[in-house]
């Protein structure tokens, strides 16, 4: 039987579709009846959906300038 | 003729307009890809080489994006460029990006369950039930930042190209040179990380 822990585990190949069938039809019969789980799988979508605007480097001016004025070198030459 | 001064919003026009050498357009494509192209130098380098990886590329790309006939996406064709030149670089150097991997739970996760497999210290909030809330709370999104970016290299790469530049997870793999598994991996260990520390931020007030 899947166990919480197992379940842990799996959640973000259970979130992106990705488990088999059967392991797939496992998670959503220990959700039916694991109210903990539930709390866990709504948090890691949650999390995935925070870090969506986020996980971004951020461009300091100084090294935008310098990308852009060698691309200028390189399209007058 | 005039240069378009106004932002290009569609992909094949914006790959027209940097064929025919617009600068105005290289420097709109700078902005926008060039975060997401250090993304993936930064998984194999150190800082100030993935910048000159970065630079190098769109120094390449003024000639190269001419014979670009747009079958990946102009997205998808700038990071593989990035990446294949980070692995020429490690390659001349002899060296090799580390992959320990392994286990997909987080500690401060693994830890809270009883022997048996049960759930022992339970998630203590839903956070579906606070998500506008915690969109919009700027604090929270500073601690955010601060998580995000110290992550470790890998995962955040990964990470920000599979969530925040929604590449396909095998585009991911093929970029970073890593198989599904290991990606899955990463992406549940920072999605982990997340959750716990918005758990502890909404508990404790602090970052
Ligand atoms: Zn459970």
């Amino acid at each position: 039987m899947l166990m919480c822990r197992d379940l842990a585990r799996i959640g973000s190949d259970y979130i992106d579709g990705q488990l088999s069938t059967a392991d797939n039809f496992s998670v959503k019969m220990h959700l039916l009846m694991c109210r903990h789980c539930r709390s866990f799988i709504g948090n890691l979508r949650e999390s995935a959906q925070l870090m969506k605007g986020h996980a971004d480097y951020h461009l300091y001016e100084e090294y935008l300038r310098r990308l852009e004025s060698s691309i200028d070198e390189a399209l007058k030459g | 003729m005039a240069l378009p001064t106004e932002r290009i919003t569609d992909d094949s026009n914006l790959v027209s307009a940097l064929q025919a050498g617009d600068q105005q357009a290289f420097h709109q494509a700078v902005r926008e890809f060039s975060p997401g192209m250090l993304a993936v130098a930064r998984y194999y380098l150190d800082p100030s080489s993935a910048e000159d990886v970065v630079q190098e590329t769109w120094v390449n790309v003024v000639e190269a994006v001419k014979k670009f006939e747009g079958r990946s996406g102009l997205k998808t064709w700038l990071h593989r460029i990035v990446a294949n030149r980070c692995k020429n670089r490690l390659r001349t150097a002899n060296r090799e990006v580390s992959s320990e991997f392994g286990e997909a739970l987080e500690p401060g996760i693994a830890s809270r369950f009883e022997s048996g497999g049960r759930w022992a210290t339970p998630p203590r909030l839903r956070l579906e039930e606070h998500a506008e809330l915690l969109m919009e709370n700027g604090a929270l999104n500073d601690c955010l930042d601060k998580h995000l970016s110290a992550l470790p290299e890998q995962q955040r790469s990964a990470v920000m190209l599979y969530e925040a530049h929604q590449h396909k997870a095998e585009d991911v793999c093929n970029i970073l040179d890593i198989s599904a598994s290991n990606l899955r991996v990463l992406v549940h260990r920072a999605r982990q990380k997340i959750y716990l520390m918005v758990e502890d931020f909404q508990e404790t007030g602090e970052c």
